[in-house]
């Protein structure tokens, strides 16, 4: 007997008493060999799959054998229901899927590999994922066991790449393969890998596959020596007939073929129930109750629908989508869903009614002609599954510390985020106790010792901080302090990121914190950390959260995105880590049309619109674009930022919450750019406008405007007379009115002056040079839309219209630096010149050397030193530097050009 | 064949314009020979040059360039500030032939 084989003995001796795993220690001991041999032989036991490996500290093995007789006898509870048999329909269409789903889990010793078949839209995503939990739910497969799903359509192009994201590659195996690669059937170790559309999958692929499924091992692509073994579950799903060629060889390998019903196959009780969970989840959404009439479900429930439980899905949403706007125009608190509102196609499924009288007579007997369905009871649950009194504090903030540093964010931007968070958590957790608990419950659950202490706390508050602490208090800081005191007894480590925030702003509070701190240390016999002191001050100071909780209305942020849940799984990231529910997603599966989007984009962004605009977060193709649209059509400021990341949402988010105007939102997202890929899409077109201005009242400069307007005579240009009672608002409107015009110039009787924009005096109007003056600004508008446009095919790196429009603030900025003058043709020249200038930097562009820039330099060193300061905008913007050389012929041009004019 | 002599500053914006004029004289087949320096490169090369054109910005030197030049047979312009504010090739091009034409 080999040395293995006594050390797999004497495991299985030992096993008997240790259920929950042997160490090489305990080996070693027994059969007197070294313990890193032991651990040398385990190891080696494990690879060949004879032996479990429990990672820890020690590491622990057992036997496969063990595992697989606990397997016959799993612990499930049968009175309990389980994910699977929550699914609509699993006592009908559904029971013999239900039923094989769980004899493909449950089956010895690993379960067995899997094939979904079913047409688009039938569930099979969903279904895969229910077996995972299911799986889970009777511990065939631990709590932490990855689900990895993938998509074999995704990298349809390229079959060696999509091999390699299943398989793994090894440096080297293809052009491209610059390093090894876990692949996913790595990843998913000890869990699922759910493989959608596996008809895909090209013949090389689906042998590797095939060898996994037989053989328990498998090659990463280009690797010629080690076989990599795992332990996966192989969930598979195709809408290909199965009878197909292509599907043979699938059918013939996998075992547990599974098909998935469509909708016609479904009774009408089920998708009466799938419709109506639909319902609900729009209800939800939305935050209104939803009414429906009885033909339009009666619709629903006949109507042809050959896209299957998707289709239904989105057709529901349409439907809501039409209702909410009608809902918009009149005051009810609720949507009501007739039949004009519902899609074409599904209004027709009324007509069916002859052939399904009985049916439908039968399921809806009970029902009045108007149906409802409350978003109040979904809340409820889900209130119910967030609910985190048994967490305290410390544990959530530390997890999301790691999780954000995971994602890359640095200190001070999760310190800000935590922040936010903690307040919104601390009236949560304040507000939800107090609904859960009566006064003499809390007996039952805290302490009585630290109920006593919390009475004196705040008796002695109330009397130092002279204000009450209602029922809220008392519970609040009972449960907490019961969670604090066990944590510091425990010597784990408290970190209150907002402490030096609550020490500025709540320093009374601080103070008798520290007291309070005294009071409980000296009756618990512990030492109350600083951060922990934080927390209790803001305790005391919680009546003032709860007066902010109300405050300035924010800029609405929406994220939208290609894919059925892209959207709403990265929103949910964010708002779970910021603590709030202020972003909202939408999500625009690939089977929904954009016009389809688009009017539910709008209404989302007029019902989160709280006067202060939207950052619309989008992926790519035409979501781009509505925006500007929806800008123009309801006049709500919309700004889009394309090519969205999970940290840019959070970034916005951020300072939405943190109450940052929409402006410097997106500015500072575009200065710093931070995340090279996103860009800023302002809205391009602006119509041209004069301003005109006084400040005797409206009437004069109406006069004013009527002059201009006939002597200009230019219809492009809009004229429009404002008045002036304070400079400030006038300012403000300006800004404002900034954002949808391009402000050519103000007409006023007295000297107002704005940044960038020129003046013209009233009395310059009257005597015609002030036409003159506009006539040039006019002119000098449209060359440079005119070079902008033209240049937008011409330059590489840049857009044109962007930046020449730069180039006339640059050129401005500079005229007025070196109090010169340079002709309108001169600014052309120059305008293409700084273009050219930056694209070229952008390029890589070796550019010629200025001639003897030591003397010029020498000659002109302040103007040098005033136009390095105006390019400063160009440099950051484009992340360029610009060289002295570049500087020179710059400055040169103006000063020859000046002098010329001269 | 033609010679035109495009001058800015630093080269940097009449080089597409080369390019577009280039491809102008192509299509129309007119053989030419055109190239893109920066103001300060003149003086290397001035020789046998039919006409020499200024980028707007650098209209300054007119005067000096337009006396050195002239005795050597070479027209001096301004391009107009249309054409190259838009790039128009095919302008510039047809401007400066009719103008060496007319000469």
């Amino acid at each position: 007997m080999g040395k293995i084989d006594e050390i797999y003995d004497t495991l299985l001796k030992i096993e008997r008493d240790k259920k929950e795993g042997v160490s090489a220690i305990d080996i070693a001991e027994i059969i007197r060999l070294d313990r890193s041999n032991v651990s040398r032989y385990l190891n080696k036991l494990y690879k060949q799959k004879r032996l479990e490996k429990i990672d820890g500290r020690p590491v622990l093995y057992r036997s496969m054998n063990t595992k697989d007789k606990e397997r016959n006898n799993p612990k499930i509870d049968l009175l309990q229901e389980n994910s699977l048999e929550k699914i609509v329909g699993a006592k009908q269409s559904l029971a013999v899927p239900i039923e094989k789903a769980k004899a493909a889990i449950m089956y010895p010793p690993r379960g067995l590999h899997t094939l979904l078949l079913g047409g688009t839209g039938v569930g099979k995503s969903m279904f895969a994922e229910l077996m995972y939990q299911y799986a889970r739910e009777t511990q065939v497969i631990d709590k932490e066991a990855p689900f990895i799903r993938f998509n074999c359509a995704d990298y349809v192009d390229n079959p060696n790449l999509l091999i390699a994201q299943i398989f793994g590659v090894k440096k080297g195996a293809y052009t491209g393969a610059d390093r090894d690669k876990d692949g996913l059937l790595k990843q998913a170790d000890r869990g699922i890998l759910f493989l959608d559309e596996i008809h895909r999958l090209s013949p090389q692929g689906q042998e590797m596959l095939f060898t996994y499924i037989d053989n328990g091992f498998f090659r990463p692509l280009g690797e010629t020596e080690n076989l990599i073994y795992v332990n996966v579950r192989i969930i598979a799903a195709t809408t290909e007939n199965p009878k197909s060629y292509l599907l043979h060889t699938f059918t013939r390998r996998i075992p547990m073929i599974i098909t998935l019903p469509t909708l016609q196959e479904r009774s009408l009780s089920e998708r009466y129930s799938l419709i109506e969970t639909f319902i609900k989840e729009e209800s939800h959404r939305v935050g209104k109750s939803i009414y429906i009439n009885k033909n339009s479900i009666i619709s629903y429930l006949l109507y042809d629908c050959p896209n299957n439980i998707g289709q239904l899905r989105s057709d529901i949403q349409l439907g809501c989508a039409k209702a909410f706007l009608n809902y918009k125009s009149n005051t009810n608190s609720y949507l009501l869903i007739n039949q004009g509102d519902l899609p074409n196609h599904v209004r027709k499924g009324i007509l069916k009614i002859k052939e399904h009288r009985n049916e439908i007579d039968e399921l809806l007997s009970s029902t009045y002609d108007v149906l409802r369905f409350s978003q109040k009871e979904q809340q409820i649950q889900l209130n119910y599954e967030k609910e985190t009194i048994g967490e305290d504090f410390y544990n959530i903030i530390e997890e999301k510390i790691n999780s954000l540093k995971k994602i890359g964010m640095d200190d001070q931007d999760i310190n800000e985020i935590l922040n936010i968070d903690i307040e919104s958590h601390f009236e949560k957790y304040i507000g939800a106790i107090t609904q859960r608990f009566r006064k003499d419950e809390i007996n039952n659950i805290v302490d009585n010792e630290i109920l006593i202490v919390v009475e004196e706390i705040l008796l002695l508050a109330q009397k130092n901080l002279e204000k009450d602490f209602d029922e809220k208090i008392y519970f609040g800081l009972s449960f907490h302090l019961e969670r604090s005191i066990e944590r510091i007894k425990k010597r784990e480590k408290i970190y209150n990121p907002k402490l030096n925030f609550i020490r500025i702003n709540h320093e009374e509070e601080f103070l008798f914190a520290m007291k309070a701190a005294k009071i409980i240390d000296s009756k618990f016999n512990i030492e109350t950390p600083v951060d922990e002191i934080g927390y209790l001050a803001m305790f005391f100071a919680a009546d003032s959260y709860g007066e902010n909780k109300e405050e300035e209305p924010k800029v609405g942020v929406i994220v939208a995105m290609h894919g059925k849940s892209t959207a709403s799984s990265m929103v949910e990231v964010v708002n779970s880590l910021i603590g709030t529910e202020h972003v909202v997603s939408l999500d625009m599966p690939l089977t929904m049309k954009p016009q389809i989007m688009y009017e539910i984009t709008k209404n989302k962004i007029q019902e989160i619109d709280k006067g202060k605009g939207v950052v619309m977060l989008v992926d790519m193709g035409s979501l781009t674009t509505f925006g500007d649209m929806i800008w123009e059509e309801t006049g709500i400021e919309v700004r889009t930022i394309d090519m969205v990341s999970t940290p840019i949402v959070l970034d916005v988010c951020r300072k939405a919450i943190m109450g940052y105007s929409l402006d410097e939102i997106v500015d500072s997202f575009n200065k710093e750019n931070l995340y090279s890929k996103g860009s800023v899409n302002k809205r391009v077109y602006k119509k041209d406008i004069i301003i005109t201005a006084c400040f005797t009242g409206e009437g004069s400069s109406k006069k004013i405007a009527s002059i201009v307007k006939s002597k200009l005579n230019n219809e492009n240009i809009d004229i429009l007379p404002m008045n002036i009672l304070d400079k400030k608002s006038f300012e403000d409107r300006v800004n404002n009115l900034k954002e949808k015009y391009t402000i050519l110039a103000i007409v006023g009787t007295v000297g107002i002056q704005l940044e960038g924009i020129p003046f013209v005096s009233a009395i310059e109007i009257l005597n015609n040079s002030g036409i003159e003056t506009l006539n040039n600004i006019i002119n000098e508008e449209e060359m440079y839309e005119k070079i902008g446009s033209s240049l937008k095919e011409h330059l590489v790196n840049i857009d044109g219209s962007v930046i020449s429009k730069e180039a006339k603030a640059l050129i401005r900025d500079i005229e007025k630096k070196l109090k010169v003058n340079v002709p309108l043709d001169v600014k052309m020249g120059i305008t293409l010149h700084t273009c050219f200038l930056i694209d070229n930097l952008l390029s890589g562009v070796v550019l010629r050397k200025f001639e003897e820039l030591e003397a010029f330099r020498n000659e002109y060193i302040d103007e040098m030193n005033l136009v390095k300061k105006c390019l400063r905008t160009m440099e950051v913007k484009y992340g360029i530097l610009i060289g002295d050389n570049e500087i020179a012929y710059i400055v040169k041009l103006f000063i020859e050009n000046n002098n010329s004019v001269q | 064949m033609y010679n035109i002599l495009l001058v800015c500053s630093g080269g940097m914006s009449t080089s597409l314009l080369v390019t577009k004029m280039e491809k102008s004289a192509k299509d129309q087949g007119i053989e030419v020979s055109i190239k893109a320096i920066g103001e300060a490169d003149l003086k290397n090369n001035s020789e046998n040059i039919d006409i020499l054109l200024l980028g707007p910005q650098v209209k300054y030197i007119l005067p000096r360039i337009k006396e050195k030049m002239e005795s050597k047979g070479t027209i001096v312009d301004v391009i107009n500030t249309v054409d190259y504010g838009t790039m128009n090739g095919e302008k510039v091009l047809n401007h400066a032939i009719s103008m060496i034409q007319n000469k």
